[in-house]
């Protein structure tokens, strides 16, 4: 099988299966508290439930971009992770400053706090791989 | 073998005493065991340079095995009234746990470098963290 050598390296490769799974994992997490949020106590705190499911589907999307890794979903990739990165630190900032900022806490709240801060690291990390596999290398398959 | 009876509903949902709850913390301990020893074995692997192999799969069906008993176990505790405090989250994780580590596997299968390794150490602990998650949902605490 010819590997798309121009488009760069697949991202669910090598030490990408790691990101990937960490992500699906994320994702399983973020996924399955909007839900219970959303069918339990959604009225509670609307901004922080709807803020939750906004996570979910961005790492739900994510997982799936870096996982099949082709060209056309990179740009995905790029846009998930980047969303996150963005996200976690906004949240996160502005959760600080105010704890009653969205209501409730969310995945992002406190960049993370309540999963151990793997919301905060894992974008940049996505990010770091998107950038590192984005061009060719001749060790592509060893990687 | 204690008379685990408890009747009305309202005394039987938080409270967990006796031969259940130990019944119910063994086959807990024993998955979470089983986790860290697949994960040690992943560990190994990573630190040997060496990919998933299919014995390993194996030991991750085994602590499936074991959380699929779990799953029984909760479902016959629900069936008379001596649940989880907060039933749907309860089995929310539970969903979590049992599937976790079959998609893992394929996804680390499919790679045959030391990262499959990673893959399964990585999946292997988390299946112990969310069994621990589950005991605290289960207790209420």
């Amino acid at each position: 099988m010819m590997e798309q050598r121009t488009a760069g390296r697949r991202t669910g490769r090598g030490f990408g299966r790691v990101l990937v799974t960490v992500y699906g994992i994320l994702a399983f997490a973020a996924l399955g508290r909007s839900s219970y949020e959303l069918v339990v106590k959604f009225d509670e705190a609307p901004v922080a439930y709807t803020l939750s499911t906004l996570a979910a589907v961005v790492y739900v999307l994510a997982t799936f971009a870096l996982a099949i890794g082709t060209p056309a979903w990179r740009l995905t990739a790029w846009i998930t992770v980047g969303i996150e990165a963005v996200g976690v630190v906004t949240v996160g900032a502005l959760s600080l400053a105010d704890a009653q900022a969205f209501g409730e806490s969310t995945v992002w709240s406190g960049f993370g706090q309540g999963y151990g801060y793997v919301p905060l690291v894992l974008p940049f990390v996505g990010l770091w791989w998107l950038w590192r596999t984005s061009h060719s290398t001749s060790e592509e398959r060893t990687a | 073998m204690e008379a685990q009876v408890t009747h009305g509903p309202i005394a039987a949902t938080q409270v967990l005493t006796g031969s259940l709850r130990d019944v119910i913390l063994a086959l807990l301990l024993l998955v979470v065991a089983l986790c860290v020893v697949l994960a040690g074995w992943a560990g190994w692997f990573v630190a040997r340079d060496r990919a998933v192999i299919l014995n390993q799969l194996w030991g991750g069906a085994v602590v499936e095995a074991f959380v699929l008993v779990q799953g029984v176990v909760a479902i016959v505790q629900g069936a008379t009234g001596a649940g989880a405090a907060d039933p749907l989250l309860f089995w929310g994780y539970y969903a979590t746990t049992l599937v976790i580590l079959p998609i893992a596997a394929a996804w680390a299968f499919a790679e045959r470098t030391k990262w499959s390794s990673v893959v399964l150490l990585v999946a292997s602990l988390t299946v112990a963290f969310l069994e621990w998650r589950m005991w605290q949902i289960w207790t209420g605490a």
